[in-house]
């Protein structure tokens, strides 16, 4: 029965990220071929990420199969989950802003906030985590996952400044560091998953 | 650190879910801890010495 649960939620969770990804390949696709314009665009990528909301409980469900549901992971994934809405509609915002009109000053520093405030309030998110975590072994696994993450961020940020000065790479953004530093959590989240499903279960 | 979860666990016919719950952690710690990837804290080892009432040095030994 248990099991039975475990696929089920695993499905559900694939599923959820299968459509979202599918949605946003979609709507790029019709974007990029001028098919739509950029206020449909935007309000069809708003919709396309409502969908994080039937994949956080799903992936609440399979965290709740697997016995990595503590209540302060709850916590994490529900203030994540409201904190990328904000990220997707700020970012949404300060792009067409930025399209329609010349940002200069506070103007551009106030636009630039938009998505800006809610990375920081998953940074802050995060934070909370590691302190409301009670269970010492998801702390140590979160906590593992973040420096690897920050590791990800600090050699590719190195690599890519000095192919940069060189010439080799063209510029990158520095707002790349969050989305990499995710990656390199993601990643190692992954790969300690894939350990402890590898260990000895009875 | 080596340990004996595993055994004293199975000689009261626990799961890994049922010594979770009494130690009030995740499944996945008793998981880490019984197949030595993770070395439980002091105060965490206090509690599982408590619970099987034993010292912790007959639980856990060095490797």
């Amino acid at each position: 029965m248990t099991a039975h649960r475990t696929r089920h939620a695993g499905r559900s969770r694939w599923f959820w990220v299968g459509l979202m990804f599918a949605s946003f390949g979609v709507i790029a696709a019709l974007r990029i071929t001028d098919a739509i314009g950029e206020t449909t665009g935007f309000i069809l990528m708003a919709c396309a990420m409502l969908l994080i909301v039937p994949l956080t409980r799903a992936g609440l469900a399979h965290q709740r199969t697997t016995g990595h549901l503590s209540p302060a992971v709850a916590r994490y994934t529900r203030r994540f989950m409201i904190a990328s809405l904000g990220y997707m509609l700020g970012l949404g915002i300060a792009i067409t802003l930025s399209e329609r009109m010349e940002l200069s000053g506070v103007g551009a520093f106030a636009i630039a906030l938009l998505p800006v405030l809610p990375i920081f309030a998953m940074i802050w998110t995060m934070a909370r985590y590691l302190i409301e975590e009670d269970d010492e072994f998801l702390r140590h696994r979160a906590t593992m996952a973040s420096l690897a993450g920050l590791g990800l961020v600090l050699a590719a940020g190195s690599f890519w400044g000095f192919l940069e000065t060189f010439g080799v790479v063209p510029h990158v953004d520095a707002w790349w560091t969050f989305p990499v530093w995710a990656i390199g959590m993601g990643i190692a989240q992954c790969w300690m998953s894939w350990r402890d499903r590898a260990g000895t279960e009875s | 650190m080596k340990n004996r979860l595993k055994v004293l666990r199975a000689e009261r016919n626990w799961s890994q879910q049922d010594l979770a719950q009494r130690l009030e952690v995740s499944r996945q710690s008793v998981n880490a801890i019984e197949t030595g990837r993770y070395d439980p804290s002091l105060p965490l080892a206090f509690r599982i010495a408590a619970l099987f009432d034993m010292p912790i040095e007959a639980i856990f030994a060095p490797d």
